[in-house]
């Protein structure tokens, strides 16, 4: 194909989604407006089930299985990435050197750790009453751990990161998420359907029926799989090197 | 618009460009240093935004700005140790006045709040986030050494 | 004039989009990707999305630069090796 071709091509095809967008745009509801269709029936079903967090409601319930794929895109792009980022055969671990650290830096990483891990659990047990869930507190939890890469050296973080375990947990989330959408079908109504526990006190940490399980199946899924995917960039760039002369 | 927004307004347009601007020019010392300030310049206005909009929950962006931006600045220190051996960036003056701003947006917020729990978790984000603030600048400025093989 | 806290987000956001696209250099490149990251959650914000903020914050502030520069490491690292065997 000439230069010229794929020029024409891209740009016929540039302006057939300009014109797509444009039009989609001339649709669109005015901006910042009040009221929308969509809007006011998903409040009125989340407010039904006593889920104080619409967006919490639209992602583990009444949408509960677009999240379903969305957990395991995650998994399946992670389990790619560790695949690519494998020691190799002509690659070997290289022992890294301890890093020297300042000690106020190292003191305020031990001290930001916990604080950081416990945010990411409240983040994930209060999605459905504010803002959060299990995504965004998975991956502070994740991202805590790594303060002691950060603060200490890669051998510190190595020694309280089982990576077995996170990978174990990493498949146990997704399918916990999975056989609580069958569990539904137990119960006789339908896949991820929210009848299975009573809705609680609106406004409380057990209201919501399942909401507050999934959200945990998905933080403790996003935890382990951000542990993992940084334990393959981590080994890459800090330990394996490749073998000289290949 | 009441009065929390507009200073929200003030403090996105004032010194979250003047951070942006740091980030995207001059020498590498600088962006990074720009880089650590934007964080203490976006996070007091999350908590403006919040209280402006009375909205108590949003107050968890904030709390998550304070505890991971200087994570992130830590990344930066940590990973480009190498290239800020020879020229280390060093801004006390302006990290002291970015705390100083942080803590005065902080004991603003509170007064509004009234003493509660929503005020202790005020007061836990100002102290994570100045703390956060002057110990990346503190590890800018040298807290990692002879990281070469880690 | 209640929406001029979303004016001035959406030129942060679009100012600090075009910095990152137009500077060459990987780090210099993650330094403003975090700086986008920030204002884009402070975007979300003002729109009243805080559940995407929370998530562009978490992922945006600390992950994706940790990512990005552990990757530039590996490279630099290899190019290095590359020197010494030479």
């Amino acid at each position: 194909m000439s230069q010229r071709l794929r020029l024409w091509l891209l740009a016929v095809g540039g302006a057939g989604v300009a014109a797509l967008l444009v039009a989609a745009c001339l649709d669109l509801p005015a901006f910042g407006g009040r009221r929308h269709p969509y809007g006011e029936r998903a409040v009125a079903a989340s407010l039904a089930r006593h889920t104080a967090n619409t967006i919490a409601s639209l992602n583990f319930d009444q949408r509960a299985y677009d999240t379903l794929g969305e957990i395991s895109i995650l998994f399946a792009a992670v389990l790619g990435c560790l695949v690519l980022l494998r020691e190799a055969r002509d690659e070997h671990r290289a022992q890294p050197q301890p890093a020297e650290v300042a000690l106020p830096v190292r003191r305020y990483a031990l001290i930001a750790l916990p604080v950081a891990l416990l945010t990411g659990l409240y983040v994930i047990a209060h999605g459905q009453l504010s803002p959060g869930g299990g995504f965004q507190g998975g991956v502070v939890a994740a991202t805590a751990l790594h303060l002691l890469y950060l603060g200490a050296d890669y051998r510190a973080l190595e020694r309280v990161r089982p990576l077995g375990v996170f990978d174990v947990c990493d498949a146990l989330a997704v399918s916990a998420y999975a056989v609580l959408g069958l569990a539904g079908l137990l119960a006789g109504t339908a896949f991820l359907a929210n009848t299975l526990l009573p809705y609680g006190t609106f406004n409380t940490l057990s209201s919501g029926g399942t909401v507050p399980l999934l959200n945990a199946a998905v933080g403790m899924e996003v935890a382990s799989a951000v542990v993992l995917l940084l334990a393959g960039f981590l080994d890459q760039a800090v330990e394996i090197e490749e073998e000289r002369g290949s | 618009m009441n009065g929390w927004l507009l200073a929200a307004t003030v403090e996105l347009g004032g010194a979250g460009a003047a951070a942006l601007w740091g980030t995207a020019t001059g020498p590498l010392p600088r962006r990074v240093m720009a880089q650590n300030l934007a964080t203490s310049a976006v996070c007091p206005a999350l908590l403006l935004l919040a209280q402006g909009y009375g909205r108590p929950s949003y107050v968890d962006l904030a709390l998550l700005m304070a505890l991971l931006g200087p994570v992130g600045t830590l990344v930066f220190a940590r990973l480009l140790a190498d290239e800020l051996l020879d020229d280390r960036p060093r801004a006390w003056t302006l990290t002291w006045a970015a705390a100083g701003l942080s803590a005065a947006v902080v004991v603003a917020v509170c007064v509004a709040t009234g003493p509660s729990r929503a005020m202790v978790k005020l007061l836990l984000i100002g102290a994570l986030l100045i703390g956060g603030n002057v110990i990346a600048s503190r590890a800018l400025a040298g807290g990692f050494r002879g990281v070469r093989g880690a | 004039m209640a929406d001029a806290v979303i004016v001035v987000a959406l030129l942060l956001v679009a100012a600090s989009a075009t910095a990152a696209v137009a500077q060459r250099e990987p780090a210099r490149q993650a330094l403003v990707l975090s700086v986008l990251g920030v204002v884009l959650a402070v975007l979300f914000t003002v729109l009243q999305a805080p559940d995407v903020g929370l998530s562009q914050l978490a992922v945006g502030s600390a992950l994706t630069p940790l990512l990005i520069m552990l990757s530039v490491r590996k490279v630099r690292r290899q190019a290095r090796a590359k020197d010494r065997a030479r």
